[in-house]
Order: C-alpha cells, then sequence, then structure tokens
C-alpha cells in the first residue's frame, strides 16, 4: 500500500515534467503561476500549523525578491544561486525578526506580521539608489533567456520542494511538536517542548520558502517594483487557496491550489478588474460554512463511512 | 502621595508626554502642531468605533476602514444625486450603516463569536477583501472627489496660515468620544455594554440579552463608521482602498492604548498624529512618515508582551 503510493507521487511527478513537451506556452505560465502560489500556501499552512496566522507572506516574499535580484546585478552572482541566497536572506531576517515577535500569539503577531510586510515596502521605496525606489529595477534579462520549459522546471523544483518540506514537517516530530503548542501551549511546554525554538524554527524555514519563490518570481519576469514585489495578492491568494483546499495539511494546500489558480485565470478574462472579490467571497463562506475545507470535509464524510 | 500615584498612571504620563511635545512644536514649528492635532483626530475618531467592537463584542474587525470607504462613496453619491451638502449625508450614512450593520452582524459576524480567534482574524479579512474588490467593480479604482469651496477655508496668525476646515475633524473626534463615553457610563444599555465585554457568561446570568447587546454595540460602530466617512470625503478624494490604511492605524491606536481605554486612543492618536506630521515636516523624509506608524505598532506590541511576562 504503501509502496504504490509512492509509485503514485513518482508517476505524477515525471508526467508534471515531461508536461513542456506537449503543452503550448500559454499552459505552461499559467501551470507557473499556480506552483508559485502553490508554495506560498504550503508555507502559510506550515506556520499555521503551529497555531500562529501570518499576514506578512507578501513582506518576505517581496524581500527575497529583492534580494535575489540585488544580488545578481550587484554581486554579479548566477541568477539559480542568487534565488537560493535570496530565500536564505528572507530566512535570516525573519530569524532575527522570530526572536522579537515570536512571543506573541493570535491577532497581535497576525498584525505585527502585516505591519512588517508594510515595513519593508516601505524601507525598500526609500532606498532609491541600490532598489530603484518606486520604479523598481529591471534585470537585464529573465532567467534562462525566458526559456519557458526551464522556467516551468525552475518553479516545479521549488513547488516539490515545498511540497517535500511540508511532508517531513508532517511525518517527524516536528508535526507532533507544533500540533500540540496549537492545541494547548501550556500543555505542550509541560511536556517538555521548547515552543519558542519550535516557533523561531519554523518561522525561519516559512520565510526562506517564502524568500525562494519570491526570488524565483522576480528572475522569471526580470523584475522587481515596490508595488508589484509586496503586491497584497501574494498574501491574500495562499490564504484563499489553503483555506478552500483544507489548512493543516499537504494536500488541501495543493487541491486549492490547483483549483483555484485555473478559476483565477477564467476569472481574470470574465471580470478582468475585481476577480479578487471571487476570494474574499471564498474565504467568507469557507470559514462560515466548511472551516475543514474541501479535503478536511471529504476526508471526514469517508471517516463516518 | 495622590499626585504621586496619578503619576504612574499611564494616561498622566501620556498627558504630560503630549504637553511637552505640543509646547516644543508650537515654539519651533507651529503648522506642524496644528495639522498634526487635526490629523490625529481624524486617526482617533476613525479607532474609536473599532475600539468599542473589539472591546465589548470581541472581534478585530479587519474591514473597518473599509466600512469608512463605504460611508464616503454613501455621501458622495448622496450628495452627486441631491445635490445636498455632503456633510448634511451624515445623518442617513448613519442610519443606512446601522442597517448594514445590522445585516452584516446577523449574516457573518454572529457565527463567527465562539470560533477560534483565528477563524475570526480570516474572516474580517475575506469581509475586507469582499468590500474593496466590490467597490473597485462597481466605482473603479479612479479616485474621486466632491470641489467644495469651504474646505479650503484658512486663517491667518501672524506670518502663518492654516486650514480651518479640517478643525471638523477634532469636533467629531471630542463629540464621538464624549458621546460613546456618556453612553457606557450613563446608561443602562451602555452599562449592560460594559458588563457583557467584560464577561458575557455573567452578564447572561443577570438576564442582560448578550446577543442583541452584541447586535447594537456592532450597528452602532459600523454606523458610526459610515458617517465619519461622510466627513472625510469632504477633504480627501476616495477609491476603493482609501480605508484600508486606517484599519491598520486604528489597530495600532487600540493597541497602544489598551483594549477598553477609550479616552487613551485620544491621546496616543496625538502622539502619533504629532510625530508623523513632524517626520513630514522635513523636505525629502516625507517618504519615511508611513513607516512611522507601522514602526510604533511593533515596537508597542512587543513591549507590551514583554511587561505582560514580566508580571
Amino acid at each position: 500500500m504503501k509502496g504504490s503510493r509512492y509509485l503514485l507521487y513518482i508517476a505524477v511527478l515525471i508526467i508534471l515534467l515531461i508536461l513542456p513537451l506537449y503543452t503550448g506556452v500559454y499552459l505552461l505560465n499559467v501551470l507557473d503561476i499556480i506552483l508559485i502560489y502553490l508554495a506560498l500556501a504550503l508555507s502559510w499552512d506550515m506556520l499555521l500549523r503551529s497555531g500562529q496566522i501570518s499576514f506578512g507572506m507578501a513582506g518576505l516574499f517581496g524581500v527575497g525578491g529583492y534580494a535575489a535580484a540585488l544580488i545578481h546585478l550587484q554581486a554579479g552572482v548566477s541568477p539559480l544561486l542568487s534565488i537560493v541566497l535570496g530565500g536564505l536572506t528572507a530566512g535570516f531576517l525573519a530569524c532575527l525578526i522570530g526572536m522579537a515577535v515570536l512571543q506573541l500569539r493570535g491577532m497581535y503577531f497576525a498584525i505585527v506580521t502585516l505591519a512588517l510586510a508594510e515595513i519593508f515596502r516601505v524601507i525598500i521605496r526609500n532606498f532609491p539608489d541600490l532598489t530603484g525606489g518606486p520604479e523598481g529595477t529591471i534585470l537585464p534579462s529573465a532567467i534562462f533567456a525566458g526559456n519557458s520549459t526551464k522556467t516551468y522546471w525552475l518553479v516545479l523544483a521549488v513547488a516539490v520542494i515545498s511540497v517535500i518540506g511540508s511532508e517531513i514537517f508532517r511525518k517527524t516530530r516536528i508535526h507532533f511538536a507544533l500540533t500540540s503548542i496549537r492545541n494547548d501551549e501550556i500543555v505542550a511546554k509541560s511536556s517538555g517542548i521548547n515552543v519558542f525554538k519550535y516557533m523561531v524554527f519554523i518561522f525561519a524555514v516559512t520565510s526562506a520558502i517564502q524568500g525562494i519563490t519570491g526570488g524565483a518570481y522576480a528572475h522569471i519576469y526580470g523584475f522587481v517594483s515596490p508595488e508589484g514585489s509586496f503586491s497584497l495578492n501574494f498574501t491574500l491568494l495562499p490564504i484563499a487557496m489553503t483555506l478552500l483546499g483544507g489548512m493543516h495539511s499537504t494536500w488541501g494546500s495543493v487541491v486549492g491550489a490547483v483549483l483555484l489558480g485555473v478559476v483565477s485565470e477564467f476569472l481574470k478574462l470574465q471580470i478582468p478588474y475585481g476577480h479578487l472579490l471571487v476570494y474574499g467571497i471564498i474565504i467568507v463562506i469557507t470559514i462560515l460554512f466548511f472551516p475543514q475545507g474541501i479535503v478536511g470535509t471529504i476526508g471526514q464524510r469517508l471517516k463516518k463511512r | 502621595m495622590k499626585v504621586f500615584n496619578k503619576l504612574k498612571q499611564r494616561n498622566t504620563q501620556i498627558v504630560i508626554l503630549i504637553a511637552v511635545i505640543a509646547i516644543t512644536l508650537a515654539a519651533w514649528k507651529p503648522h506642524v502642531l496644528i495639522e498634526g492635532l487635526q490629523r490625529a483626530c481624524l486617526y482617533a475618531v476613525i479607532a474609536l468605533p473599532m475600539a468599542l467592537i473589539l472591546g465589548i463584542v470581541g472581534i478585530i474587525n479587519l474591514a473597518h476602514g473599509d466600512f469608512m470607504m463605504l460611508g464616503a462613496y454613501f455621501a458622495y453619491f448622496f450628495s452627486v444625486y441631491t445635490g445636498i451638502d455632503p456633510l448634511v449625508a451624515i445623518i442617513p450614512a448613519f442610519l443606512a450603516f446601522f442597517l448594514i450593520g445590522i445585516a452584516t452582524y446577523r449574516a457573518i459576524i454572529k457565527f463567527v463569536l465562539g470560533a477560534p480567534e483565528l477563524n475570526q482574524l480570516l474572516l474580517t479579512f475575506g469581509l475586507a477583501m469582499v468590500l474593496e474588490q466590490l467597490a473597485n467593480l462597481i466605482w473603479t479604482s479612479r479616485p474621486v472627489k466632491l470641489s467644495l469651496k469651504y474646505v479650503s477655508a484658512s486663517a491667518t496668525i501672524g506670518s502663518f496660515s492654516f486650514g480651518t476646515f479640517e478643525f471638523v475633524y477634532i469636533a467629531a473626534a471630542i463629540i464621538v468620544l464624549i458621546g460613546l463615553l456618556f453612553f457606557l457610563k450613563r446608561t443602562d444599555t451602555g452599562q449592560a455594554a460594559l458588563a457583557v465585554g467584560q464577561n458575557p457568561r455573567g452578564a447572561k446570568l443577570v438576564g442582560i440579552h448578550v446577543d442583541r447587546t452584541y447586535l447594537f454595540i456592532f450597528s452602532l460602530s459600523i454606523a458610526l463608521t459610515g458617517s465619519i466617512g461622510a466627513i472625510f470625503m469632504t477633504r480627501h478624494s476616495i477609491f476603493p482602498l482609501v480605508g484600508a490604511p486606517f484599519t491598520m492605524k486604528s489597530f495600532c491606536l487600540i493597541a497602544m492604548a489598551g483594549i477598553g481605554n477609550l479616552m487613551g486612543i485620544l491621546w496616543c492618536s496625538l502622539i502619533l498624529g504629532l510625530s508623523e506630521n513632524f517626520v513630514l515636516s522635513f523636505r525629502g523624509y516625507a517618504g519615511w512618515a508611513d513607516i512611522l506608524f507601522f514602526a510604533l505598532i511593533v515596537l508597542v506590541i512587543i513591549i507590551r508582551s514583554h511587561q505582560r511576562q514580566v508580571k
């Protein structure tokens, strides 16, 4: 049973890998965007498993993007390496910030992360010499000279890394630590779990994933700007995806990201100026009527039978 | 001894701090003082209804600023279609948003009162998105503004002149604050609301209708927010995202003053308004004024959490 499951994963991965041979550029582009949001949704959910909700995803996404772009431009590092370095920068920054703010819980943490995202944006906008200020910075060329197949593989790699990371977090003792923190922090503490250490660790790891995603995004489009890289979309869409698919699981975020990614591509054509409205409605309806999300609800039904 | 005890209270300390800042500014940069006062009162008057919801219903309403944005649009179209001055729209806006508040509470908020805090946050966040995008879809993101003559009225003292219309914010802040304090301290409904805010189960035990109190307080806050939107739009141009920063700023003020401390919100907003205008007054550094609020919110929340831990 277990072996066949891994075979299934490998089969899906191979199909995804050879997909570019059979599809056009447009479809690859759509897949790129879906996979980027998938990685973000997973990273958000990984932090959520400890009971902490972050609204600062766009901030770390933007920091990763700017770091990758500037390291590439100023230090002449190759794009791929600069993406990794951008992710590390975001992770390191999150580690420092986490030390200061992870004493906070609930709405205070959420609001502080939202404020931090704003702070990053304002700081970057106010150093025009280094970052290009409000206009942003244009990279000399997109990564792989814009080759859509290679770009797709890069994004696929990022998404697969975050899926594997999320599964590792679910299968090892980190999972039990985080779940017990979420359920009852005092009990977790008294059973010998170092709550603070785990929180900082998971915050740094998820932020690094967001940073890598941001770096990849910056290099794919060859452009970073305060409004574009720190856009609220990168906070809102992944949250909607995870909520719709189901919180606290890997496959919930994956299902949500694929579903909403396809829907959003369709909606963009139908209502160009308000397609985010649908995301807001999805968040509200999901919270009100089935807070477990699609995967959670189906799982419950199956268990009842 | 009494004086010493009084000095230890947070409100007194803040008042003294503000007095020192105000005197320094009056001597050095008088326009910073006056504009800062006006800006501060705008922040305060927007933050007060949010504090009311947070203190009594216990929900942090991340769609707060967006209700103000809707109120501003309401006043705009009221004025455009009827030709009446938008300041008159305060009264119909109050009534209309009271109904909107009832509808929102009945349709959405009621169901997450007992839910985990995370669900409440996400819900109001989603609600904020819906309102912003709905406004964007209907009225587009193009800013609109009424051209009113009286808003640019100004007065001159000695060598410097300042806008006088903005004093309406100060008046509004004082009226709303005194009205709310009177309501909470002197009326039966207000006392009941305070009791519910402190302990919903206890309030239920002594026969207070908790659900009705929540409904009333929530609708009252939304009504106040909507009518503040009507005042706001006389001076500022409005667009769908105009309210969003005010949600953050209001939360910042509430966190700084402490939940349930309505008077403190006014003092804290004075500090923030004055310091923000102070930074704005330096040429070339205006871009940093935006960061002030956010830096302060982070700082204040962290310091508060440390104080709690030490205790």
